[in-house]
């Protein structure tokens, strides 16, 4: 044996703290996939992709599912894994068993090459060809769709652009549209627009990195609240002998250190447009030329909340059951935060019922 | 009678409790802090400085690893756009196979070699459970 090998069989013979502690804990094994359990693993197929975007079919559940298919939408800035976490804590999942047809769009990160990417394309151009996409191989001509966070200000935005004017013959596929925690008023976002208003120099930060570094991502929005690692590190350690919570603390940390960089072309009309102006409030965000007027949405709509949503804050969502022109329309507000309205026990008990309960019967 | 925890009881225990639970005042006092106007004046010009020390160590970390042939961040960027790129093309690949199966599947499907449309896509005829109890009724 050479002296190296030697030195090795006496470190790994050590009694190993991080080891003992987990196999006490009922957790064998440092396999950090192994703890996590398998994160975005419903099974699916991918119909389309275009550039970083992915369209996913995720393979029904069912024998029978419900006429109209559903499109999630998910956001810019966030792995999309979060709605499909793990078996039995997927919304994803929950969708399936119920009956749904159900398909989501993944973004992906974006590389430098793709820094030019702007509102329009997202809505106008990559959006919509998902939507053909899945009527195509749905073979129905309507479709449901759910926008989570970003995801949702997206679809509320090819909604409103898509309906065409009232009595037009021009019908809009969109047949059920719900959001979830989508801010449209930038005025109940005030950390953000402190902070990002007329000093801050998006274009210094677009010209020295392209897009958004997802570290800036993550820090903008740790810093919403500051305070929030610390108390998810404390209420872990008092849970500690807690399996599930131990695991479940894991998959979430895994997935909030997971951002996405934001494009750098949609970043600065979010910061001109949306945060500094106001515009889609103010009724002249103009998106390709056309003016995004939320009134034209006249589908059923729903808008589930989260109560203690430190990212979008009730003062910057609560407009938009407000001005959406359906007849058929819902706002929702539940327990949890931002993250925990879409996943999670708290999710799992309130929010996955009552967004089946609105859905189903909307989709037959 | 439920079992008193006397883990819950230590102080360790209740000082994480105590700082769990005074968690949203905290945040919520430097969240009113950034609402501030001059805190976001403040943070943008430290966010500034910062942003010209990282391009200045960069670019000096840089010519220090190409020195020593060692890889540095834009190299490693190089091969991320690399590999992104046969990320994509893969991601293509894999739905032009979909569409194919899917196209080969109604094909047999309508010459009728065995496979039925049906049998592999669910029906679309779902109705809610109280709308089928309802019909049921």
């Amino acid at each position: 044996m050479t002296s190296s090998t030697a030195r090795l069989a006496a470190l790994s013979s050590l009694p190993n703290p991080v080891q003992r502690t987990l196999e006490r804990m009922g957790l064998p094994g440092t396999d950090f996939a192994d703890l996590t359990g398998p994160l975005g693993a419903t099974p699916k197929d991918t119909l389309y992709a275009q550039g970083t975007l992915k369209l996913h079919h995720f393979r029904p559940q069912c024998e029978s599912v419900y006429r109209v298919p559903v499109l999630i939408v998910t956001s810019l800035v966030n792995q999309p894994y979060i709605l499909d976490l793990v078996p039995g804590q997927s919304m994803v999942e929950f969708l399936l068993r119920q009956g749904f047809d159900v398909y989501m769009i993944e973004w992906g990160r974006p590389r430098k090459a793709h820094q030019h990417l702007t509102l329009e394309d997202h809505v106008l151009n990559r959006l919509p060809a998902c939507v053909q996409q899945v009527l195509q191989h749905s073979g129905e001509r309507e479709l449901s769709i759910i926008g989570y966070c970003v995801g949702g200000l997206l679809s509320v935005l090819w909604a409103a652009l898509s309906a065409g004017a009232k009595g037009s013959k021009t019908r809009s596929p969109l047949t059920n549209l719900v959001c979830m925690a989508t801010p449209v008023n930038s005025d109940g976002l005030e950390s953000l627009k402190a902070w990002m208003g007329e000093d801050f120099d998006e274009e210094a930060l677009l010209a020295e990195h392209g897009n958004v570094p997802a570290e800036w991502v993550q820090n903008a929005l740790r810093a919403l609240r500051p305070f929030g690692k610390v108390a998810g590190a404390m209420n872990l350690l008092n849970n500690a002998d807690r399996q599930e919570v131990v695991r479940s603390n894991l998959r979430m940390g895994k997935w909030e250190s997971d951002n996405i960089p934001f494009p750098g072309g949609v970043f600065r009309q979010m910061v001109n447009d949306f945060l500094r102006g106001n515009r889609l409030m103010q009724g002249n965000w103009q998106i390709g030329g056309q003016t995004v007027d939320l009134g034209a949405i006249r589908v059923p709509f729903l808008h589930l909340l989260a109560q203690d949503d430190h990212i979008t804050p009730y003062a910057s969502s609560r407009d938009l059951v407000q001005r959406v022109g359906s007849t058929d329309r819902q706002e929702l507000i539940l327990k949890g935060g931002h993250v925990g309205l879409v996943a999670g026990r708290g999710a799992e008990m309130r929010m996955w019922p009552a967004l089946d309960a609105w859905l189903a019967p909307r989709s037959v | 009678m439920e079992q008193l925890d006397w883990n819950k009881l230590s102080p360790a225990h209740l000082w994480r409790d105590w700082i769990a639970k005074s968690e949203a005042q905290w945040s919520e006092a430097v969240s009113q802090l950034l609402k501030n106007e001059h805190t976001g004046e403040a943070l943008n010009r430290q966010l500034s400085e910062i942003q010209l020390m990282h391009r200045q160590f960069s670019e000096l970390a840089q010519a220090s690893l190409a020195a020593a042939n060692l890889p540095s961040r834009s190299d490693f960027e190089a091969l991320d756009e690399r590999m992104g790129r046969l990320e994509d093309g893969l991601a293509q690949v894999a739905a032009g196979l979909s569409q194919l199966s899917q196209s080969l599947v109604t094909a047999r499907a309508a010459t009728g070699t065995g496979v039925t449309a049906s049998a592999l896509r669910p029906l679309r005829n779902r109705k809610p459970a109280s709308t089928a109890a309802k019909i049921r009724g």
